[in-house]
């Protein structure tokens, strides 16, 4: 069977689909845009300023031009304040919307997708899709993409206004940046390699820790802790050289940036020097170009992070939209049938399925069952019954044949009205996390009278009442504090409650003490009453009562009838029932 | 033995020539960079007072190149040395950690989950590398600092106007301090969202079925949706207090510039100071921003350090239950069980249980005796396997193994001459032989003659002909990267590990509920042979598994009710014979199967 956890990669264009994600937002992004343009407009301008300062200074000027500067600057300053602050909050408004909406639009799909995809696919995988993957992205949107823009405007505008100063020493000044560049490159290039070595050396820790501390009644049992203890050892080392590593490439590349900055520092102030004493520029003009060689150096290294975070983003964006594409559905009709009320008649005619298209784990089944009929179906493991249990809710499709309920085709059903008018009681009850009668409920409208109602008629009140906060008692992580033959009842109370009018169901086979199982059957016979039903049996009390018993093999309907004609008949149910009885 | 409480200074002072080296290169780098901005206001005063030369310039570069080279070296030095040794720290912690998780018993693994416990080795540990690393750099970074850079304000350029410039930038320390605290309130919310919204996903998705099955789908959602919306109000309030703190950061210290154009433009007029001092006084304000910001975060760093450190001390704290026997290999060989097993009056109780899972339970097993054990979940037929590997002690004198006391046995006898095939058939993400081998002393890469026994054992077991079909046959790695073995695979493969040790006891827990019957029939008829004057005890539920033992003993609730042979037991019609009936329904299918097919 094939796992979807390395999914195919997604065709079509991530970044896209990304940006049709922010389109109702464009407005606003703009609106940024155009605020973070004046940002770095403000961001060139303030040394700009205090140069102008200083060369007030040297020409002895009046202190009103200073006070003027220091207005301008004063100006700068709350204008700069406010925009930031509009801009930051506007794009992280703009970041988290698109993420619950784009969460949304995940998990609608993830509901809307066929058990199949659910039978291949871990949850876990599901999971990260809907939470982790889309956190990636809210970087992108609310932070990246903004100051990837404010990084370019930035350097373009250092560029064009130093050029514009004076020609020369920008052109001289700017001789070391793409060393700055290439090293930045590089350094990602090296840091990346290094970091990924961490990664899986610390993977490989955690790997071996959970499985050691999980593990450690096995260790102990076998007297294994001196070798497990050199086995973890060798792994921690590994991971503490790969440390080491990684901390080596960051102590050198960080001092090796700052020494370029100060060469360039000198070439500034070397150059600037001349210029200078040349009477080419002033010295304020100097005191600009050395805080302004200073400011590129931020910028260009922050850049090459943002191309890194925003190739992870749109690995993750790949990740969410492969599963978006993902088709696997069990469609509804585009006109829907919706009948007045399902009676409860049951029809296959020559039903064909697989799980895989391949394997077939029904072949040509065909039966009636007339509304109001108990059926139980008996075989071995892999027979096909629990099949045909899921057939009925239309939870997968058939590949040839057809299913009718009431006489109509279910693929024509309403799904929802389908799946109302069945109570599908699994083997494996599944409990959510909150209180009993939550459970019983679910989330439907339905009263406590009737909570209480359900629960008494199928036996559960005898355990509910006895608990603490009875009908309130909280339900922990999949119902775990409950056995087995009380989350059987509750589920007869949740399915009862529902008022289904055909009852589907799985027996258990899990170890239930004979009280209980007392409980269960009297509580399966009241449900039954009235209602078709249609029921993988085990236990022989359980199928003798049913109206028709079938027995299936290999997906085959081997044998039909009542407890007495198959008796009388001397086939497979016959033995059966004979070996039960010796 | 008195135990000294676990603390960190061992770890600091087995690394303190690191941490000396590096401290005393990190006050070199912050005494230098003290002089470039100096050097440029410098040369500034000097062009501007036009009394400079292109000598003049030259030397001056020339320093600042010096400052420069030093400041890089520097810098390569105490991040090589304080980050290194807080790595070292943590690669030894981490080692500790481990050892002493290996010696704690199991009642400490049940009542503390895996998930916590990797914390400890995970978050906490590196909450305490950074305060051990980084946090050491940068609190000392930022006092040495900003007292440096003062001195250099006041002494260098003036008083007056340092004082002035510098009443804003206290608010950032200040500001820093509460909004980490906030932040950090804020932060925690959004993670208790965020996991709720992953718990709600997960349970969701896990529950589909029965969602799809009670047309849940639409209120499931909305409920999704709100959980969704909260988490974003919760990240917002994150966003919100980011996006007014680095702006108003930046606000500060812009103000502190303003203050200083202002006042030092005044004073420069008044040629109270040079203009290099008023360039150099506006570098200095941009050096401090950086340590007053650090200030408030180190003291977020080192707190929550702490509260880490308690936890990791925490594991520290604990005292295995079990009591060992500590002897000499000799002397651990000279000993040797025979397998005679008696259980006196034996009642126990889990230490956080609330009441016993075993009743005055009496048993005796012969030696060679192979004894069966059949009750139903939760009837103390694992308590049994427990106590018999010293899991946990019972009252001394209620367990004798060859008429001595279990607790007369050194741990490393038991676990030598007990063999045992666990419920949950744990298999190490190593080589299947590896695993087979798992209860050997010896190791195979020491005596590859092991080999042969090996895979003698896995023949025995019925698995041997399922792992030559794998990739790598016995050097398949079993598990997440690996082949993933089916649940009769892997039980199969459990007790072939057990065989391979051919213990004087050997205990079957479960072992074979996912072994088909065929399988199940030679692997018991193996054992049947192999186990011949060894003793054996086979817990199941399935009375096929049952039916060669020598007696079967049935558990309910803790005490013995029922005792004998199968032939007795269904004669006795009790729960053995009840059980008998039952599964021959199942037996019955199966057979039909077979024959059609």
């Amino acid at each position: 069977m094939k796992i979807h956890d390395t999914a195919p990669a997604y065709k079509g264009n991530v970044l896209v689909q990304l940006l049709s994600y922010m389109k109702p937002y464009t407005g606003r992004v703009f609106f940024c845009l155009f605020l973070v343009l004046i940002l770095t407009a403000f961001d060139l301008y303030r040394p700009k300023l205090i140069g102008d300062a200083i060369d007030h200074f040297e020409q002895r000027g009046e202190y009103r031009l200073i006070v003027n500067t220091a207005v301008k600057y004063g100006a700068v300053l709350l204008f700069g304040f406010v925009f930031n602050i509009t801009q930051t909050w506007l794009l992280q408004k703009t970041g988290q919307q698109i993420m619950h909406t784009l969460r949304k639009d995940i998990y609608r799909h993830i509901q809307s997708l066929s058990c199949r995809f659910f039978d291949l696919t871990p949850v876990g995988t599901l999971v990260t899709r809907v939470t982790n993957d889309v956190e990636a992205l809210n970087e992108m949107y609310s932070g990246i993409l903004v100051r990837l823009f404010r990084n370019i405007v930035k350097i373009i505008g250092l560029v064009a206004v130093m050029l514009f100063m004076n020609r020369k020493l920008a052109l001289i000044s700017f001789i070391l940046l793409p060393v700055v560049a290439f090293m930045t490159w590089l350094f990602r290039k090296i840091a990346r390699k290094t970091y990924r070595k961490t990664r899986t050396a610390l993977t490989g820790i955690n790997a071996s820790l959970s499985e050691n501390i999980s593990g450690m009644r096995i260790i102990q049992i076998f007297g294994r802790e001196e070798r497990k203890y050199e086995e973890f050892e060798e792994k921690n080392r590994k991971l503490y050289r790969a440390n080491y590593t990684e901390n080596l490439v960051f102590a050198i590349f960080r001092p090796l940036i700052y020494i370029l900055s100060v060469f360039s520092l000198m070439l500034v102030l070397g150059f600037g020097s001349l210029a200078v004493l040349d009477h080419v520029i002033s010295v304020g003009m100097l005191f600009i170009f050395a805080q302004y060689i200073q400011s590129f150096f931020d910028p260009i290294q922050e850049l090459a992070e943002q191309f890194a975070t925003l190739q992870s983003s749109l690995a993750s964006a790949e990740k969410i939209f492969t599963l978006m594409g993902e088709d696997s559905k069990v469609t509804e009709d585009e006109h829907p049938v919706i009948l007045k009320e399902i009676k409860g008649k049951i029809e296959f005619s020559h039903v064909w399925f697989a799980y895989d298209e391949e394997h077939y784990v029904l072949r040509d089944v065909s039966f009636v069952i007339e509304p109001g009929e108990k059926v139980a179906f008996v075989g071995a493991t892999g027979a096909g019954k629990s099949s045909i249990l899921n057939l009925i809710g239309r939870y997968y499709d058939v590949q040839k044949g057809n299913i009718y309920i009431d006489d109509v085709d279910i693929r024509r059903l309403s799904k929802k009205q389908l799946r109302s008018a069945i109570g599908q009681m699994q083997q494996d009850v599944f409990l959510f996390e909150g209180t009993i009668s939550g459970n019983i409920r679910l989330n439907d409208d339905i009263s406590q009278e009737e909570v209480k109602q359900a629960a008494e008629y199928v036996n559960a009140s005898q355990f509910i009442d006895k608990l603490p906060k009875g009908y309130e008692e909280p339900v922990t992580e999949r119902g775990a504090t409950f056995s087995a033959g009380e989350r059987q009842l509750l589920s007869f109370a949740r399915t009862l409650a529902h008022k289904p009018g055909i009852l589907v169901m799985d027996e258990a086979t899990a170890n239930i003490d004979t009280e209980t199982e007392l409980l269960i059957r009297e509580a399966l016979e009241k449900l039954m009453n009235g209602r078709t039903t249609i029921m993988v049996a085990h236990r022989l009390s359980t199928i003798r009562h049913a109206d028709c018993i079938m027995v299936m093999s290999k997906g085959k309907i081997r044998e039909k009838g009542t407890h007495e004609e198959l008796l009388e008949r001397g086939g497979i149910y016959q033995k059966l029932y004979q070996l039960q009885m010796q | 033995m008195e135990q000294k409480a676990y603390s960190l200074t061992p770890y600091l002072l087995r690394h303190k020539g690191y941490y000396i080296t590096g401290i005393l290169l990190l006050l070199a780098v912050d005494l230098s960079s003290l002089y470039i901005p100096q050097f440029t206001g410098n040369l500034i005063d000097g062009l501007a007072g036009g009394n400079f030369g292109m000598e003049q310039v030259r030397l001056i570069l020339l320093k600042i190149l010096a400052v420069g080279l030093i400041m890089m070296a520097g810098r390569f030095g105490w991040r090589y040395f304080i980050v290194g040794a807080s790595r070292k720290v943590e690669y030894e912690m981490r080692n500790d950690m481990f050892r002493h998780l290996e010696s704690l018993s199991t009642s400490y693994f049940n009542t503390h989950k895996t998930g916590n416990l990797m914390a400890y080795f995970t978050n906490d540990l590196e909450a305490v590398r950074m305060a051990t690393g980084f946090a050491v750099i940068t609190v000392f970074d930022a006092v040495v600092m900003t007292l440096m850079v003062l001195g250099k304000m006041i002494l260098y350029v003036d008083m007056k106007l340092t004082a002035c410039a510098f009443i804003p930038l206290i608010l950032v320390a200040i500001g820093c301090y509460y909004f980490n605290i906030y932040m950090e309130k804020c932060q925690e919310q959004r993670q208790d969202a965020f996991s709720l919204l992953s718990d709600r996903v997960q349970e969701s998705i896990t529950g589909i079925r029965t969602v799809k099955a009670f047309v849940q789908e639409e209120k499931d959602f909305g409920e999704f949706e709100r959980i969704s919306a909260d988490n974003m109000k919760k990240n917002l309030a994150v966003v919100k207090l980011r996006a007014i703190f680095g702006p108003a950061l930046d606000a500060v210290t812009g103000i502190s510039i303003l203050i200083a154009l202002l006042i030092g433009g005044k004073m420069v007029l008044a040629g109270e100071i040079s203009i290099g001092k008023f360039v150099a006084f506006n570098s200095y304000i941009g050096m401090l921003v950086w340590p007053l910001i650090a200030c408030g975060d180190c003291i977020n760093t080192f707190s929550q350090a702490a509260a880490a450190f308690r936890r990791i001390a925490s594991i520290f704290e604990e005292k295995p239950d079990i009591i060992d026997k500590a002897l000499s290999e000799g002397e651990l060989k000279n000993i040797k069980i025979q397998g005679s097993i008696r259980f006196n009056h034996l009642t126990f109780q889990y230490p956080d249980g609330t009441e016993p899972v075993l009743c005055d339970l009496s048993l005796d097993i012969r030696q060679g005796e192979m004894l069966g054990i059949l009750g139903r979940t939760g009837s103390g037929k694992s308590s049994l396997a427990d106590l018999l590997l010293r899991i946990y002690d019972c009252k001394e004198g209620s367990l004798l193994i060859d008429g001595k006391n279990i607790t007369e046995y050194p741990l490393a006898v038991l676990h030598r001459d007990v063999a045992y095939v666990p419920q949950d058939n744990f298999l190490f993400s190593d080589t299947l032989e590896e695993n087979i081998a798992f209860g050997l002393s010896e190791r195979i890469t020491d005596r590859p003659e092991l080999r042969k026994s090996i895979r003698q054992a896995a023949k025995d077991a019925c698995i041997h002909d399922n792992i030559m079909e794998f990739p790598d046959e016995y050097m398949t790695v079993v598990g997440e990267r690996g082949v993933t073995l089916s649940g009769g695979q892997k039980q199969r493969s459990s007790i072939a590990r057990a065989l391979l040790m051919d213990a004087p006891i050997l205990i079957l827990d479960d072992a074979m509920s996912a072994v088909d019957t065929d399988t199940e029939e030679k692997i018991l008829e193996n054992l049947v042979s192999l186990r011949k004057g060894k003793t054996t005890i086979l817990i199941a539920h399935r009375i096929s598994t049952l039916r060669k033992a020598d007696h079967v003993a049935v558990l309910t609730d803790g005490t013995l009710t029922e005792y004998g042979t199968h032939e007795e037991l269904l004669a006795n019609k009790g729960f053995y014979a009840h059980i008998y009936e039952k599964q021959q329904l199942e037996k019955g299918l199966e057979e039909e199967q077979n024959e059609n097919s």
